[in-house]
């Protein structure tokens, strides 16, 4: 009888787990995208600052700024819709870059209420340097 | 008399055509396709830089790695971790040249040659793409197979059958004038 109790008890546990496994693999498997909006930054700067460590040093600024959630304050100086997604530039010590802030889909409602020259407050996620700094999936805070 | 005019006619028409020299895209699209018996793997890119010169038909393509928004958190993690290390790699370029650019009909379809490098690999590249020209607006649209292993980008024995070894690039681009 005792023996029986035993392989059933390992037999449970051994069920338990696999079960257990299969439960965190898939949960791990489909984990979700951050979302932005209710992360904190990890980064507060000004849009000049930011644009102008890229051009200073940008192997550096890459290491400091690539997939952090970066909060920017800056002056708008265009907005556009591109396939139903709003960009927000914003500006920089220099003629021809900006930092572009490409909006989440959920917040391109709100560019309607924007305008040029307006001073603003963006969190997104910093993917890199071409001409501008480039965000992505940014939320408008203010 | 008459040729000076000439002359100065030619260079007034050369300078404006020359105010107009580069056609330029901030937010072009371009996604990756792969397929395999498990599963469909997408990724899109809508922060893509590109740059014609008109004036000679060079084109000038950069790409942040980074910016490859896939379904899956995890699939985005592996991408840029694993297979392309876009630490160590930010960017993916293209540069090349849009063959008899100058001479082409508004509509036609061109070829397009030139050095694509991913992952710190450089390979050669001829593709053949839509082009439609306007006053204002250069698209461009196409797209090619890339063989991951051509730019050494190793995919783990685990996943291997995820994964297909030849995806599909496909780009979609609206130039318009540069102005600054």
């Amino acid at each position: 009888m005792i023996i029986m109790n035993k392989g059933k008890i390992l037999l449970g546990l051994v069920i338990s787990l696999i079960a257990i496994g299969i439960i965190i693999s898939a949960s791990l498997l489909n984990k979700s995208h951050l979302d932005i909006s209710a992360e904190n930054a990890q980064i507060v700067i000004s849009s000049n600052k930011l644009f102008e460590d890229f051009q200073n040093d940008e192997t550096e600024a890459n290491t400091k700024y690539l997939e952090q959630i970066i909060q920017v304050k800056g002056t708008i100086v265009d907005i556009n819709i591109d396939k139903n997604k709003g960009v927000i530039a914003l500006t920089s010590d220099d003629e021809l870059g900006n930092v572009l802030c490409h909006l989440d889909s959920t917040e391109t409602h709100k560019i309607s209420l924007l305008h040029k020259g307006q001073s603003i407050n963006i969190k997104g996620v910093c993917t890199g340097f071409l001409m501008d700094v480039i965000l992505v999936k940014s939320v408008i805070i203010n | 008399m008459k040729p000076i005019i000439t002359i100065i006619l030619c260079l007034l028409f050369s300078s404006m055509s020359y105010a107009q020299e580069k056609y330029l895209t901030k937010n072009g699209h371009t996604s990756f396709f792969s397929s395999s018996p498990i599963e469909d793997i997408e990724a899109d890119n809508n922060q893509v830089l590109s740059i014609i010169d008109t004036k000679t038909g060079k084109i000038a393509i950069s790409i942040l790695m980074k910016s490859f928004m896939f379904e899956k958190a995890l699939m985005q993690e592996h991408f840029n971790e694993n297979y392309v290390e876009s630490d160590k790699y930010p960017k993916a370029t293209f540069k090349g040249e849009i063959l008899d650019f100058v001479t082409l009909e508004n509509t036609s379809e061109v070829i397009i040659k030139g050095n694509l490098t991913i992952h710190g690999v450089t390979k050669s590249l001829e593709t053949k793409a839509k082009i439609k020209k306007t006053e204002d607006h250069i698209f461009l649209e196409g797209s090619f197979p890339v063989k991951v292993a051509d730019f050494n980008i190793e995919i783990p024995s685990v996943v291997v059958n995820n994964i297909a070894k030849t995806i599909k690039v496909s780009f979609n681009f609206d130039h318009k004038p540069y102005t600054k």
